[in-house]
């Protein structure tokens, strides 16, 4: 079970973000596995996250993942407001009652994750942070969020990229030194996302799309694609899963074409439904217009779908060329992709789903994932913290003489106001919580039942 | 780990190469490109194109200047309509000429429309002057300066100068050209004053903008002509009040299209835009097409 890690090197990590469960997405589900297989690997685990409606207070996941759902107020797109002090006092308490060692932070888009990374530096814990998405540098907004990330990531131990691309964007964004920044993958796992021959129907040939419906996963190169391919091959069907803002348009063709009978519109699809609508097509399509990793496309190729997808973001690096189609993102481009993919289907020359889920499964497993996020964590755990002098030298030199010396100033106000919170109430009299997470630990099933059935 | 020997790497996720997480290849950021998009722009075409701010300004005090001589009674609104129309009559020739009516030829728009919406909006701009003159009336007349500057600098800044910004609209400017002139129609002494005030703001906020338009895309040589001689009449009908507003309006255009465009030009230099794989794509085909 805990696959030998020696007894000294256990860490305990705290995963903070504003996106975890009940919230349903890539970063979600990317810190739940992820967390899972850290337990397995002997580590603690807790995850802190912000309440969601009544959702809130400490929850316990599978094998005794602590979750912490904190009283902050939500802003904007789940995403709590930030003051950089006002959650504080609730992290501190956290940290000092679990005896937390690292904190590792999800997502530029979270203001806890980037509060979270703030306070630790302060309290002067190791601290990693990992980039999920993918930013341009053109337009008003992603010059001040680079900023920002600039400040947050100037002083942070370690960073981690979900793809090549990913990391090359980041290092840009943030002006670091890219040695600091490691790439390790999303995963999916394989079991979930099997394939079922039997679900589909050979007579015709079923295109699934299964994304969110909004302008950045191309849903206007969709509603193109659709009546262009449709017209010229009678046996098509779209199968399409999500829901957004660009759904209208979709009926909108749907409507101007008549294909009510061809083009099916699931909306919104939980998890574990994902599967059972993939197992119905034949070719999955992809309209992404910017994507750091893309799950979705390694979850259709698991379950033996051949992918189309446009080349952008970090797409070209997640599968081979033998199991992809990668088209520019245009009309034109994705319908000639398409065509091939139909064309090879028809002439039988695609291979199996059973050999192209064998081939995908060895490609992203989440213990691979959490074995090198374990190194990340070893090589963070040998770093010195900088010290207060140096981390206000590093803010200013590092991001700008305007934003630097504030920046500075709220390092200098936030130590100042968790020395006023040491003395309130000093470390030694918060209790330290049990340690509950781990199958051999506290928490486990049998100890709980056999507690129960004592009584 | 150290790279093993005669193993390129690469910058695939899927395989397990024997390199470690954090290691940076020379190949990393080759994709990086630096301003794709930025032009070079000579100064010439810059001064050329900076003639629509300094029309638009030119066009605004020729307003003003001629509210004022109403309003101290030196102009008759007879003689300002009698002026206002040959010269709308002398602009409607010339629209047609400039292109050889292909632009109406295209549009389908016979003249007796033309006239039938001038007949209608006179009309109707006549039946109401008593209420426009009327309608801020009771507003004291600071008020009216400063809403008449606000609603003029409005319309300056939201006019259509043919940038592609969020920021264009020109119904929004012509509005607000308009409020302008209806507030400053209440000061004038009767109401064929404002009836006369409100068809000139027409004449040269909405239909003077047209022709310039056509103007600058078909002959560019006269435009330049008629912008230089449109300044310079706007300049002398200013110096005839304000000795002091004319120095600073001319130094206003010689800023603007002289000194901004210069420094344009120095700061295009200064560029420093970064592109790479991780830009979200652009859809570049017209995809309404599929809904028509």
């Amino acid at each position: 079970m805990s696959a030998g890690v020696p007894a000294g090197c256990a860490h305990s990590i705290c995963m903070v973000s504003d996106f975890f469960y009940p919230n349903m997405g890539g970063v979600e589900s990317h810190v739940y596995q992820l967390s899972q297989c850290l337990i397995e690997r002997g580590h603690k685990v807790l995850v802190v996250t912000h309440a969601y409606g009544q959702r809130k207070g400490v929850r316990y996941l599978t094998n005794g993942l602590k979750v912490y759902y904190l009283p902050l107020k939500v802003m904007y797109n789940q995403s709590t407001a930030t003051t950089l002090f006002h959650s504080l006092p609730l992290l501190r308490y956290i940290f000092v009652r679990e005896k937390v060692t690292i904190v590792h932070a999800h997502s530029s888009f979270s203001a806890m994750a980037h509060d979270a990374l703030f306070h630790a530096k302060t309290m002067g814990l190791r601290t990693v942070f990992t980039d999920h998405s993918l930013f341009g540098f053109a337009d008003v907004s992603s010059v001040l969020t680079n900023k920002l990330l600039t400040v947050s990531l100037c002083d942070t131990n370690h960073i981690i990229c979900v793809s090549y691309t990913s990391k090359e964007n980041t290092v840009l964004r943030a002006a670091l030194d890219p040695r600091i920044v490691s790439v390790i993958p999303n995963a999916v796992d394989p079991t979930d996302f099997t394939p079922d021959l039997s679900r589909r129907n050979d007579a015709t040939i079923t295109i699934v799309v299964a994304s969110r419906l909004v302008y950045r996963k191309g849903i206007d190169l969709l509603s193109g694609i659709i009546p262009e391919l449709c017209q010229k091959y009678p046996e098509l069907h779209f199968l399409v899963g999500g829901e957004g803002p660009k759904r209208i348009i979709l009926e909108e063709v749907r409507e101007r074409y008549q294909l009510h009978d061809r083009v099916r519109l699931l909306g919104a699809l939980e998890h574990q439904d994902v599967r059972n609508v993939l197992v119905q097509g034949h070719i999955f399509l992809n309209t992404s217009l910017t994507e750091a990793f893309c799950m979705a496309i390694v979850e259709a190729a698991s379950c033996g779908l051949q992918v189309v997808s446009t080349r952008v973001g970090g797409i070209p690096e997640v599968l081979p060329e033998d199991l992809i189609i990668l088209c520019e993102p245009s009309v034109k481009s994705l319908c000639d992709g398409l065509e091939k993919a139909i064309a090879q289907l028809r002439a039988g020359t695609l291979p199996s789903p059973e050999t192209v889920h064998n081939k995908v499964k060895m490609f992203y497993t989440w213990r691979n994932i959490a074995e090198r996020t374990e190194k990340v964590y070893d090589r963070v755990a040998d770093e010195v913290v900088l010290p207060m002098d140096e981390r206000l030298n590093r803010l200013m030199s590092h991001c700008g003489p305007v934003t630097g010396y504030i920046f500075a100033l709220f390092a200098v106000l936030n130590f100042l106001f968790l020395a006023f919170l040491r003395w309130m109430t000093p470390d030694s009299v918060i209790d330290v919580a049990i340690d509950a997470t781990g199958p051999k630990s506290t928490w486990t099933k049998q100890n709980f039942f056999g507690k129960k059935r004592k009584r | 780990m150290e790279p093993v020997a005669g193993r390129r790497w690469q910058k695939v996720l899927y395989e397990r190469q024997p390199f470690p997480d954090n290691y940076v290849d020379q190949r990393f950021l080759e994709e990086l490109q630096k301003n794709v998009h930025a032009r070079q722009y000579r100064y010439q075409a810059v001064v050329f194109q900076s003639g629509v701010v300094a029309q638009q300004l030119c066009s605004v005090c020729v307003f003003v200047v001629t509210w004022w001589y109403m309003d101290a009674g030196m102009l008759s609104p007879q003689r300002l309509f009698v002026a206002a129309l040959v010269s709308s009559l002398l602009g409607y020739v010339l629209f047609d000429a400039v292109d050889g009516g292909a632009g109406r030829w295209e549009s389908g728009r016979t003249r007796w429309a033309d006239l039938k919406s001038t007949l209608v909006f006179t009309a109707f701009t006549y039946g109401f002057s008593p209420v426009l003159k009327t309608l801020t009336e009771s507003i004291s007349t600071d008020t009216i300066y400063a809403m008449s500057a606000l609603m003029l600098l409005g319309h300056l800044i939201f006019f259509d100068y043919g940038a592609n910004a969020a920021i264009v609209s020109s119904t929004l400017s012509l509005n607000m050209a308009i409020f302008a002139s209806v507030c400053l129609a209440s000061r004038l002494p009767r109401s064929l004053h404002a009836f006369v005030m409100v068809t000139f703001a027409m004449q040269i906020f909405a239909l003077w903008p047209m022709l310039q338009k056509k103007l600058k895309a078909l002959t560019p040589r006269c435009y330049v002509g008629v912008t230089v001689l449109f300044a310079l009449a706007a300049l002398a009908g200013l110096a005839t009040i304000s000795t002091v507003g004319a120095v600073l309006f001319t130094s206003l255009l010689l800023a603007i299209c002289g000194l901004c465009p210069y420094c344009l030009i120095r700061l295009q230099l200064l560029k420093d835009n970064i592109h790479g794989p991780w830009d979200e794509a652009e859809i570049k085909e017209d995809l309404s097409r599929f809904l028509m």
